[in-house]
């Protein structure tokens, strides 16, 4: 399958994100011809162990996420991030998991927006907002290239359409830039070849760095 | 949710059985060879303990996973009357690292079992599958091909269709008359209601290899 990157948001010091930002972001995709095609949404669900004795909560996992990607509809993602695994499983896998009532769902977050098609490329533009909620708690990009899955090789490729959009966005004054951190899939166990195990696994990374985002700007204030 | 039936046969009168089946389901058998892991919530995890089985299809090529949640009995006077078990379950394809992640998770290995035998799908009034399989237990943690018989010289047979709560009643009765046409040979029942072996097995089975199914039971 075609591969992506999934990109966050990275505010500049002393700023946050504001649907403002997700605005002028669109504006410089339809300025370098992209073409709204329709909407997209995943979701990124927190399961917390549910415990008889609570002092015992440090022998569970902590970072224990579910995943529905639009990519895969009748799919579902576990992901452990702290002991690298990532399950695909049948979406009935959360009918198991409530049946089980051993973890519980504890928060979960939408990411919702816009697709575009750029030639060979298609990008996906969208917030990050609490379930029932339109507070908005970060932006993400998904910039997929479509006629290549080995990663290597398209990564030449990635990295000057990165070139393109980062002159495109210095037209305008924005009060941040979008961050590629590529996880390690080989400590996932995941090759070359891109799959939806690898999306999942990058939607980890970036609900880790916005959650660190968050940390950091709550701490200095 | 589904329906299920569970008997014993005795291993000699497998093939017998499987010529009935054959005439009955017009199906050809499938071979069936299947790692059962069970696994456990550990003592401090959950609101109560629970259960969930790990299913590894080794006829593939590539064995597949499944994880498959069996929930309690359906009760009450109706599910009484019943002949056959209606009993919730949730089934979901799964990666091959599923075993470590409910280990990450917090499950713990309560058994495991290697099911080996064949099954027939097909549709009746209702979808229905039968396993015939003989239960082996591992002498080493995950040791397949080192496994031996629970029960030597008996199998196990069971027959399960899926339902729903409006079509249950329906599916447990083309489940009890297919059942049968098995008696002859073996009793079907509630799984934790063992009927033991039936007298006539040897006699309908002798019969069915004689002219191949032909003669009417």
């Amino acid at each position: 399958m075609p591969l992506k990157w999934v990109l966050h948001w990275q505010p500049n010091a002393g700023t946050t994100v504001n649907s403002q930002i997700i605005n002028e972001v669109t504006q410089v995709v339809e300025s370098i011809n992209g073409i709204k095609e329709g909407r997209w949404k995943a979701t990124i669900t927190f399961y917390k162990p549910l415990l008889r004795e609570q002092a015992l909560v440090g022998e569970f996992p902590r970072d224990f996420l579910g995943i529905a990607l639009p990519e895969q509809p009748n799919k579902y993602y576990l992901i452990i991030r702290s002991s690298h695994i990532v399950l695909e499983a049948d979406s009935t896998i959360t009918m198991i998991m409530e049946k089980l009532q051993s973890y519980k769902q504890r928060v979960s977050l939408n990411f919702e927006g816009f697709h575009y098609q750029l030639g060979d490329f298609q990008l996906r533009v969208g917030k990050v907002l609490p379930n029932h909620s339109e507070n908005l708690r970060g932006i993400v990009m998904e910039v997929e290239y479509l006629p290549i899955s080995s990663m290597e090789k398209a990564r030449q490729m990635m990295e000057e359409f990165m070139d393109i959009w980062k002159q495109a966005v210095s037209k305008r004054t924005l009060p941040g830039h979008f961050v590629h951190m590529e996880p390690n899939f080989g400590e996932f166990g995941l090759g070359d070849q891109y799959s939806s195990q690898h999306t999942a696994v990058q939607y980890a990374a970036v609900m880790h760095q916005l959650i660190a985002t968050v940390q950091a700007v709550s701490g200095r204030n | 949710m589904e329906c299920v039936v569970q008997g014993i046969i005795e291993t000699q009168h497998v093939e017998a059985l499987e010529i009935l089946l054959q005439g009955l389901c017009g199906v050809r058998r499938e071979r069936l060879r299947v790692h059962e892991i069970c696994l456990k919530s550990g003592p401090n995890l959950g609101v109560v303990p629970s259960e969930v089985r790990l299913i590894c299809n080794l006829e593939q090529t590539e064995p597949t996973w499944t994880v498959r949640f069996i929930g309690g009995a359906m009760r009450g006077a109706g599910a009484e009357q019943l002949s056959v078990l209606v009993r919730t379950v949730i089934e979901s394809n799964a990666s091959k690292n599923v075993l470590r992640l409910f280990y990450a998770l917090g499950y713990k290995l309560d058994h495991e079992l290697l099911r080996v035998g064949f099954a027939f799908h097909f549709q009746r009034g209702t979808q229905m599958t039968v396993t015939v399989s003989s239960v082996n237990k591992m002498l080493q943690l995950h040791a397949t091909d080192e496994a031996v018989p629970v029960t030597p010289g008996i199998q196990m047979v069971e027959v399960t269709a899926p339902a729903s709560s409006e079509t249950y009643t329906e599916v447990a009765l083309a489940v009890s008359s297919f059942c049968e046409y098995l008696a002859p040979l073996l009793h079907l029942s509630k799984p934790g209601i063992s009927t033991g072996v039936v007298p006539t097995a040897a006699a309908a089975a002798a019969s069915l290899m004689s002219d191949g199914g032909g003669t009417t039971l």
